[in-house]
């Protein structure tokens, strides 16, 4: 395995674990995801350096787009939560009230 | 050269950690953010200049800041950085477990060196540019597929932040 490899790998079990081991804010979560699309985007730019496939150089830019949703949609969720709940503090999402 | 392509590698996982032992928001936005221009330092030292390009101008120039707008929402009275020992204690156990597993792996005596795309000839155009010119040629049912799914997310979002009396979640 490359350092580059063993760099975005690290990187990309770091951010799963930091979402999986959150503590006070929902927002933090939603950093260790867009870490961890940052991490899967350095992989997906690599493969047309090491494959000398130049055509694979689409797959991070359409990546990236879905990522951008995706960012999105969640802080579109955090402030809906936000403002029902009054801060993002994940111990007070604690009653399933609309 | 090829320590400073060592020492961005190496700065990308320095932010993934930053962000990943969770401090106060404000902390976690900039390790992301160190994370990001390493990655790109380090796709540019690689040869796809291009690819480098539309990181820094949609990730960090585009998400990123919405992300550091929407960080408002999480306003602590005492943030806690990486200074503070929950944070530091997040971040060791996190790192020891990474650790852990590449060693047990057994992929840390596996280390090889790394090339750069056609840098073998000599092209007026960057290869990069070319293989993402394809999106308009071949590619375009993926570009409207894009374009689509974007504006879809759009609706979607002013659908969820509605509030009030109709939408998905509700003031109370």
């Amino acid at each position: 395995m490359s350092y580059l490899h063993l760099s975005f790998y690290s990187a990309f079990t770091l951010s799963s674990l930091g979402m999986a081991f959150h503590r006070t804010h929902l927002i933090s979560a939603l950093l260790c995801l867009e870490c961890m699309m940052l991490s899967m985007y350095m992989a997906l730019a690599m493969w047309p350096i090491q494959m000398q496939s130049t055509s694979s150089t689409l797959l991070p830019i359409i990546m990236l787009t879905f990522s951008a949703c995706e960012a999105g949609t969640g802080l579109a969720l955090l402030v809906a939560s936000t403002r029902t709940h009054g801060s993002d503090h994940l111990h007070n999402f604690n009653l399933l009230q609309c | 050269m090829m320590e400073f392509v060592l020492f961005l590698g190496l700065c990308f996982v320095l932010g993934g950690l930053g962000v990943a032992s969770n401090p106060s928001p404000y902390y976690g936005v900039m390790g992301l953010v160190v994370a990001a221009v390493a990655g790109c330092g380090w796709l540019v030292s690689l040869g796809v200049s291009f690819v480098s390009l539309v990181l820094v101008m949609v990730y960090l120039g585009g998400m990123l800041v919405v992300f550091v707008y929407s960080v408002s929402l999480a306003a602590d009275p005492y943030p806690e950085s990486w200074v503070d020992w929950g944070v530091v204690g997040y971040g060791f156990g996190m790192g020891l477990v990474v650790m852990v597993g590449l060693v047990v792996g057994g992929v840390l005596g596996m280390v090889m060196g790394e090339g750069v795309l056609g840098s073998e000839e000599l092209l007026s155009v960057r290869l990069d540019f070319s293989g993402v010119a394809v999106f308009y040629s071949y590619g375009v049912g993926l570009l409207l597929i894009g374009g689509w799914g974007l504006l879809l997310t759009l609706f979607v979002v002013l659908e969820l932040v509605r509030g009030l009396s109709r939408g998905a979640i509700r003031a109370v």
